[in-house]
C-alpha cells in the first residue's frame, strides 16, 4: 500500500484483485443487497485512491480498508434512515428464500429463519458477526478494525451470538 | 468463578482461537456447570449453521467499473494543472472547437437566455412564454448532443468517457447519437471507453437498432473484459438473437478460457 501512496497507481489494481471479493462479502452481509454492495466496493476503492496520502503505513492495509467501508455503510444508513430497518430484514428474506433450489425444504426453511434473525440484529451486532463469522477474521484483527480491546471484541461477539439465538428461538415458536 | 467470566472463552471456543490452557479452563467449568454446557453447545450449533450462508460473487461489472475509475483517475492526476493553466487550457479548447462546432459556442448563450427568461418572466405563465422556453430548451438539448459528439473525438480517453456519459442526459437519442456510440463501441482504442459506451448503450436498449448493433458487436470485441461485459448485457436483456454471434465467438481459437466458459454458460441461459 505504501507503494500506492508513492504514486504507483497501477498497484491499486493488484490490491483490488486481492481484496475485492472479501470486501464485497462484508458489505453484502451488512446490506443483503448485491448491487448496493458493488457500488459500495467502488466507493471504498475510490476513497482509498483519493485519500491514499492519509494512509500512514502503520497497521495493516485491510484494517484501513474496513474502516473506510464502515464509514461508507454509516453514510448509507444515515441517508436512508427510515427504510433501513425494514430494508435489511426484507432483503434477508428475499435472499434466504432464493437460495439453492434443490435443498431440502426444511433445511432451506431453517436457513431462511436464521437469515431473518440476522437481519433483526442491531447494525453493530451484525457487523461484529460479519467480521468474525463471514470474514473469518481473528478477534485481534477485529479489535484493530473496531478500535477496541481484544477482550471487548470477544465479549461482544458472545453477546451478539446470544441475542441471535434468542431472536431465532422466538421465531421458531 | 462466576459464569459471566467465561464469556470471552466462549467466543474463543466457537471460533477455535483458544490456547490449550484456556481450553482446559473452560472444559473444567462446563463439566461442572450444566447451564454453560448447554449454552455453549447451542451457540456452537448456531455458529455452524451460519457457516452455511452463501456469499454471492460480485458480478464482472464490478471490476469493469473499478478499472474504468482507476484509469480516469490516473488521467486526472496527469492532467492536474494550476488554476490559471486550467483556465488557459479551457479557453484553448473552446477556440479549437469553434471552426468545427460553431453551435457549441452558443450553448452558453442559450443557457443564459433560458435563465434570464425564467428570471424575467418569473412565475407568470402565458402560452407564448412556455413555447419560447420550450424552443430554447430543445436548442439546449441539441447543443448538448453536439457537445457529446465532439467529445467522442477528443484525444483524451477520460474526455471521451465524459462524452459517453452525456448520453444519459439526452432524452431522445437519435440515429446520429446511436451511430456515434456504436462506432465508439467497436473502434475506440481504449477499453474503458468501450466499456462505458456499452453501459450507455445498454440504457438505450429500447431502440431496436441499438440491440442489433450490440449483437453485431459481439464478434468485433477482442478484449476479454469486453467479451464478459457484453455477455452480461445480453443476459440482462434476454437477447436470444445473440446466441448465433456467441457461437461464432466460440470458434476463435485464442479465446480466453474464462471467457469461453462464461459464453457457454450465457448461451445455455439464453436458450
Ligand atoms: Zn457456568
Amino acid at each position: 500500500m505504501l507503494k500506492v501512496k508513492a504514486g504507483d497507481l497501477d498497484r491499486m489494481g493488484m490490491l483490488f484483485e486481492r481484496y475485492n471479493r472479501q470486501l464485497y462479502g462484508f458489505l453484502f452481509h451488512m446490506t443483503y443487497q448485491r448491487e448496493l454492495s458493488e457500488d459500495m466496493v467502488q466507493q471504498v476503492f475510490y476513497k482509498m485512491l483519493k485519500y491514499r496520502h492519509t494512509f500512514t503505513g502503520t497497521g495493516e492495509y485491510i484494517h484501513w480498508m474496513y474502516s473506510i467501508a464502515r464509514n461508507v455503510l454509516k453514510d448509507h444508513w444515515r441517508k436512508n434512515k427510515q427504510q433501513v430497518q425494514h430494508e435489511g430484514v426484507e432483503a434477508a428474506e428475499t435472499i434466504a428464500g432464493g437460495l439453492v433450489p434443490d435443498e431440502a425444504f426444511e433445511k432451506k426453511q431453517a436457513k431462511a429463519e436464521l437469515h431473518r434473525a440476522m437481519g433483526k440484529l442491531s447494525e453493530s451486532q451484525r457487523e461484529i458477526l460479519a467480521l468474525s463469522r463471514f470474514q473469518e477474521l481473528k478477534c485481534q484483527e477485529i479489535a484493530q478494525i473496531l478500535g477496541m480491546t481484544e477482550g471487548t471484541v470477544k465479549v461482544r461477539i458472545h453477546r451478539a451470538m446470544q441475542e441471535l439465538k434468542s431472536i431465532y428461538v422466538k421465531m421458531e415458536r | 468463578m462466576k459464569c459471566e467470566l467465561y464469556e470471552e472463552l466462549f467466543t474463543g471456543w466457537i471460533n477455535k482461537e483458544l490456547s490449550p490452557e484456556e481450553k482446559g479452563v473452560l472444559e473444567q467449568h462446563i463439566s461442572g456447570c450444566d447451564h454453560c454446557r448447554t449454552e455453549l453447545e447451542a451457540l456452537q450449533q448456531l455458529w455452524g449453521h451460519m457457516g452455511q450462508f452463501e456469499t454471492p460473487e460480485p458480478s464482472a461489472n464490478m471490476s469493469v467499473k473499478f478499472y474504468a475509475m482507476l484509469d480516469t483517475y490516473k488521467e486526472s492526476v496527469k492532467e492536474q494543472r494550476s488554476l490559471w493553466a486550467d483556465i488557459k487550457y479551457q479557453l484553448s479548447n473552446f477556440w479549437q472547437w469553434q471552426p468545427r462546432w460553431p453551435m457549441a459556442y452558443n450553448l452558453a448563450m442559450v443557457a443564459i437566455l433560458v435563465v434570464a427568461g425564467y428570471l424575467f418572466f418569473g412565475k407568470s405563465k402565458s402560452d407564448d412564454q412556455d413555447r419560447q422556453l420550450q424552443a430554447l430548451s430543445s436548442q439546449v438539448h441539441e447543443l448538448k448532443q453536439t457537445m457529446m459528439l465532439a467529445l467522442l473525438e477528443n484525444p483524451s480517453a477520460s474526455e471521451r468517457i465524459r462524452g459517453v456519459s452525456y448520453t444519459s442526459e439526452i432524452k431522445h437519442a437519435d440515429k446520429q447519437v446511436i451511430d456515434a456510440l456504436l462506432a465508439t463501441l467497436n473502434n475506440d482504442p481504449n477499453v474503458n471507453v468501450r466499456l462505458s459506451t456499452l453501459d450507455a448503450l445498454t440504457h438505450l436498449a429500447g431502440h431496436p437498432e441499438v440491440r442489433e448493433g450490440l449483437i453485431k458487436s459481439i464478434v468485433e470485441q477482442d478484449s476479454p473484459l469486453m467479451q464478459l461485459a457484453i455477455a452480461d448485457v445480453m443476459l440482462k436483456l434476454q437477447e436470444k438473437r445473440s446466441v448465433g454471434s456467441f457461437k461464432e465467438l466460440l470458434k476463435q481459437k485464442d479465446l480466453d478460457h474464462g471467457v469461453r466458459d462464461k459464453i457457454k454458460q450465457t448461451i445455455t441461459q439464453l436458450i
